[in-house]
């Protein structure tokens, strides 16, 4: 076991937002199934030294697998679309050694269909590559035991489990553990409008590191009580309020979490609630907390609404809405064919 | 004993082998006792600071049953025991003299014990605990917790918490050491227990449990659970550890009709099942600190005995006031 700071860093702090509230707050929360997932490859002979790890990511995960890789001599080759990589992001990855290969997006659909078809062909030319499948294996599910565990720790009885979903694995891993401790346990997913993961249709989305327009295996809609879309503007200004209320300077998918969990907390005032918060503010310090950027954005300022528009029916929203869906721990199947079989829902990953 | 055989006694292994008095001369008679416990409320696999995993244990007490064991010293340099059988104890004492640097001593141990054996009440490390208890007390020595759980893991491979009595804590029960102390205490418990099945367990023998990654996953967040439990002196926390645990051990030494205590639990309002993970004994959780908890323990007792479970049991653990019998 090499001695690294990264297990530490991985750990979220406790933060009470209200009386039945607790936020866990991560630096960067994407560390812990990187570092789980590269843990397990390495004790099963799937990583040897100095091997190679490839994965196809335009967000958080890169970094965290990026520090990994280099704390622990791995070389790391990440696929990305031309039109999602933030240039900051991609700047301090590469800074780390990794190989950051944006491939062309001309539909700006981020292009997964031609990143995974280059990822197999690193595959095959290399078979000293470990790809840890974040969409869809197990381990980034598995990895938020520690994340279950620690809010057991700190909070004991939790009644309700709130949390973004891109690849399901942090609201549906730990919503997994924790409903093992708590069969009752209510799980609250946060989505954006026009991520295709709770069926609405694919389309451009404003807010980042939340939704997906292709469905990972790690989402199990079956788990899930209820759904909200939050959009852009909302998120950003209750990120805003976060910092201001609670000194919790985080990025705007937090600000979405927190949102419908403040919500959720203040209506079921008896239920101990837990939001996951993925990560810190300090790459969005330009956008999202940058007055001059935000008042370029369409319908900005918003002040951050107090409760959702409850839908029946699944519609894509504006950037300023918020909306909310019953899911009552159904498949997606189930949802659509209740909706009036609509079946666009696209391919799975 | 004279000031200058305790100082060599207290000196360890490098005191002795200076010839003149015997070491048996060095020793007057010491009793030595230990607890029961009924099996355990977490077991399974545990990661320690450095990422590995290690096999442990969180026992449930069962202080009401003791082991006492006797040690006469005498001038034959062995050690025999009455009963003849536990020859783990004489081993236990023969290291436990060892360690004191007392080797060559020998006597007469004696154990009184009125725990049972085979079912997953500890009988086997209580009379080990005790009887190095019992040799320490000859030398007029005490031993730390942690030297004895050690010792007791040299004479019996494999041990549990016990010599910790009502502290808890995540033992790693083939390698004698504490994985975690956990802050607070016990709940208030009362527990009604019994056997799940009339055959008895060896526990050695028992092949060991090889666990999924769910598992093993599973076990981290109950270890949480657990710590959060003692802190708080929160009986339903602790409940549920305990019944998760026991559905994990279900794949592993089924209890017969676990299902039934299970619904038992459930349909009288009980914080959860334990089980002993290497024996046949099942409890139901009752939350001590209730004003009913009394009542509510007689009359699953008597639901368990009318429902043919053998060997019923009532006893209490950190709570107040008397139980029925």
């Amino acid at each position: 076991m090499t001695a690294d700071y990264l297990r530490a860093f991985e750990t979220p702090r406790f933060a009470p937002l209200a009386p039945n509230l607790v936020a866990a707050a991560f630096p960067l929360m994407k560390l812990m199934p990187a570092r789980y997932m590269v843990d397990r490859a390495e004790a099963a002979g799937e990583l040897v030294a100095g091997g190679h790890i490839v994965e196809t990511t335009s967000g958080t995960f890169g970094l965290a697998i990026a520090m990994l890789a280099s704390v622990r001599g791995y070389r790391l080759t990440l696929l990305t679309a031309s039109s999602l990589i933030d240039p900051k992001l991609r700047h301090r990855i590469e800074r780390l050694g990794a190989n950051v290969v944006a491939i062309d997006d001309p539909a700006g659909d981020g292009n997964q269909r031609g990143r995974l078809e280059r990822l197999q062909e690193l595959l095959q030319q290399d078979t000293d590559t470990f790809w840890p499948r974040q969409y869809d294996s197990a381990g980034n599910r598995l990895a938020y035991a520690r994340l279950a565990e620690q809010a057991a720790r700190s909070i004991g009885r939790i009644d309700c489990l709130v949390g973004c979903v891109g690849t399901g694995g942090s609201l549906c891993g730990t919503g997994g553990f924790l409903r093992e401790l708590f069969p009752e346990l209510r799980i609250v997913a946060v989505d954006t409008h026009r991520s295709m993961l709770f069926g609405q249709p694919v389309g451009r989305r404003m807010l980042r590191g939340l939704g997906n327009s292709v469905l990972p295996g790690n989402v199990r809609h079956e788990m899930v009580d209820e759904i909200h879309w939050v959009g852009a503007l909302p998120a950003y200004a209750m990120a805003h309020a976060l910092f201001r209320e609670h000194g919790l300077f985080m990025g705007p998918t937090s600000g979405a979490a927190a949102l419908v969990a403040s919500w959720f907390a203040r209506h079921n005032a008896e239920a101990s609630t837990l939001v996951i918060m993925p990560d810190a503010g300090h790459r969005h310090a330009d956008t999202v907390y940058d007055d001059a950027w935000l008042s370029a954005l369409d319908g900005w300022p918003v002040p951050a609404p107090t409760h959702p528009i409850e839908q029946d029916r699944i519609v894509p929203g504006s950037e300023t809405e918020w909306t909310r869906f019953l899911w009552r721990r159904r498949s997606l199947a189930a949802v659509l064919v209740a909706q009036g079989g609509r079946q666009e829902a696209g391919p799975t990953a | 004993m004279s000031s200058e055989e305790a100082q060599r006694a207290r000196a360890g292994r490098n005191g002795g082998g200076n010839g003149s008095p015997s070491p048996t001369s060095a020793l007057r008679v010491g009793v030595g006792r230990a607890i029961a416990h009924h099996g355990e409320l977490l077991q399974g696999v545990f990661e320690e600071g450095d990422g590995r995993l290690h096999r442990g244990l969180i026992t449930l007490p069962h202080p009401s049953l003791q082991s006492v064991a006797t040690f006469w010293p005498c001038e034959t340099g062995k050690i025999r025991t009455r009963p003849a059988h536990p020859s783990k104890a004489a081993r236990a004492v023969a290291l436990t003299l060892q360690h004191l640097g007392l080797p060559g001593a020998g006597g007469d141990l004696t154990i009184e014990s009125e725990i049972p054996v085979g079912h997953g009440f500890g009988s086997s490390t209580a009379d080990v605990v005790a009887s190095i208890r019992a040799a320490a007390a000859a030398a007029g020595l005490t031993l730390r917790r942690s030297t004895i759980c050690r010792l007791a893991i040299a004479a019996e491979e494999a041990s549990d918490a016990i010599a910790y009595g009502d502290q808890p804590v995540l033992f790693a029960h083939r390698e004698g050491r504490i994985l975690e102390h956990f802050e607070g205490e016990f709940p208030p418990l009362v527990i009604v227990g019994f056997q799940s099945g009339s055959r008895t367990v060896d526990t050695l023998q028992l092949p060991r449990a090889r666990y999924r990654e769910e598992e093993i996953q599973l076990f981290r967040v109950l270890r949480g659970l657990a710590a959060r439990a003692f802190r708080r002196q929160d009986a339903r926390l602790i409940g549920r550890v305990a019944t998760m645990s026991a559905i994990v051990s279900q794949r592993h030494l089924p209890k017969r009709r676990f299902p039934a205590v299970v619904a038992m639990a459930e349909e009288h309002g009980a914080c959860g099942v334990q089980v002993a993970h290497s024996g046949t004994l099942c409890g139901i959780i009752l939350d001590g600190s209730k004003s009913d908890v009394a009542a509510n323990a007689a009359v699953l007792a008597a639901k368990a005995r009318s429902g043919g479970f053998r060997g019923v049991t009532t006893f209490a653990l950190n709570a107040e006031g008397t139980l029925p019998s």
